[in-house]
């Protein structure tokens, strides 16, 4: 069933790009209903994995750009989903929080096709392969995306924790 | 090579994808280059947040919104086969008749002297009604009138005892 075998993927990567948990619940209906209703044009010389991810993307992008979420907070991550992180230390892993709340709060600040490359790359560990394969653009352009948004998004780290060691 | 151009590398630097040339040109900037080396830092550090970022559980009430979808399309779909049934077309075309009869009716600008025209029409078909139950009454009057002249010329005849020509009364 589809649901069973793809809902989990899509809310997922509605959640990483748009941020908000409600937000992604209605997204994912919309995606899903968008799939019912292109079901019928599916090639089945296709990956339907690649293919629905795609129609995904599209409609995350074309949503983002209609409604400017880039306005609105990212909702914080929900920190019960994290295992405890002691390996390292206590300090260490409220550093490593620390962090990656800041990442996540900062991906808003990217814009929506390098925010989704990064998303595919390095939360949902794709290959570049796969990554071109659905953005439907050539390799060379997502490893520029990705580059750019990695280092985009490390500056606005730098920012922020100059700013909180600046207080 | 300038901070600029080492920044382009520094992804790929991340990821192992670079040559050994290139890979030892970019480490020794970065030793040399206290920029770029904290950049790289934070490079790895947004990296390894990002992967850190589990899967998060779709909710029950999702997954069920989710499943409903193809229902209500049955459902849907179900009801336009029944509207498009064959035997059902008379229906729908006297339904259209009715409708576009009624429409005419409705919004035509006359609509106070078909008003009075319909009520003209049942008022003299009513009264036409009253003439023929009217008319109705006098022949059964008649026809009782009939009825107790043919038994009075009954009981005159001789063979019931009663004199031709005298009439009883």
């Amino acid at each position: 069933m589809l649901v069973n075998a793809y809902s989990k993927r899509v809310f997922n990567m509605a959640y990483q790009f748009a941020g908000s948990y409600e937000e992604a619940e209605d997204l994912t209906q919309d995606i899903f209903l968008k799939l019912y209703h292109s079901l019928p044009k599916y090639d089945f010389g296709k990956n339907f994995s690649a293919w629905l991810l795609t129609l995904a993307k599209n409609h995350l992008i074309d949503s983002y750009r209609k409604t400017k979420w880039e306005k609105v907070n990212r909702d914080d991550f929900d920190e019960h989903f994290f295992i405890a992180e002691n390996a390292d230390g206590p300090e260490a892993a409220l550093a490593k929080k620390a962090s990656r709340k800041m990442v996540w709060k900062s991906l808003n600040h990217l814009s929506s096709d390098i925010r989704m490359a990064l998303i595919l790359r390095d939360i949902q560990d794709k290959s570049y392969e796969e990554i071109a394969e659905i953005t439907n653009l050539p390799i060379g352009t997502v490893k520029s995306r990705i580059s750019r948004g990695r280092v985009q998004l490390a500056k606005i780290l730098q920012e922020k924790k100059e700013g909180s060691d600046g207080l | 090579m300038d901070c600029e151009r080492i920044e382009e590398l520094l992804s790929s630097l991340l990821e192992g994808e670079l040559s050994g040339s290139e890979k030892s040109l970019v480490e020794r900037h970065l030793a040399t280059c206290q920029a770029c080396s904290s950049l790289y830092s934070a490079l790895q550090e947004t990296r390894e947040a990002l992967l850190g970022f589990p899967e998060v559980e779709v909710s029950e009430s999702l997954i069920s919104k989710l499943t409903a979808i193809p229902e209500k399309k049955k459902k849907f779909s179900f009801s336009l086969d029944f509207v498009l049934k064959p035997s059902l077309q008379p229906v729908f075309a006297t339904a259209a008749i009715f409708l576009t009869i009624l429409s005419f009716y409705l919004f035509n600008p006359d609509k106070k002297y078909i008003d009075r025209t319909i009520d003209q029409k049942i008022h003299l078909g009513y009264s036409q009604v009253e003439k023929l139950y009217a008319k109705a009454g006098s022949w059964t009057d008649r026809l009782a009138d009939y009825k107790d002249n043919v038994l009075a010329s009954l009981k005159n005849w001789k063979i019931f005892g009663g004199k031709k020509d005298e009439i009883k009364s």
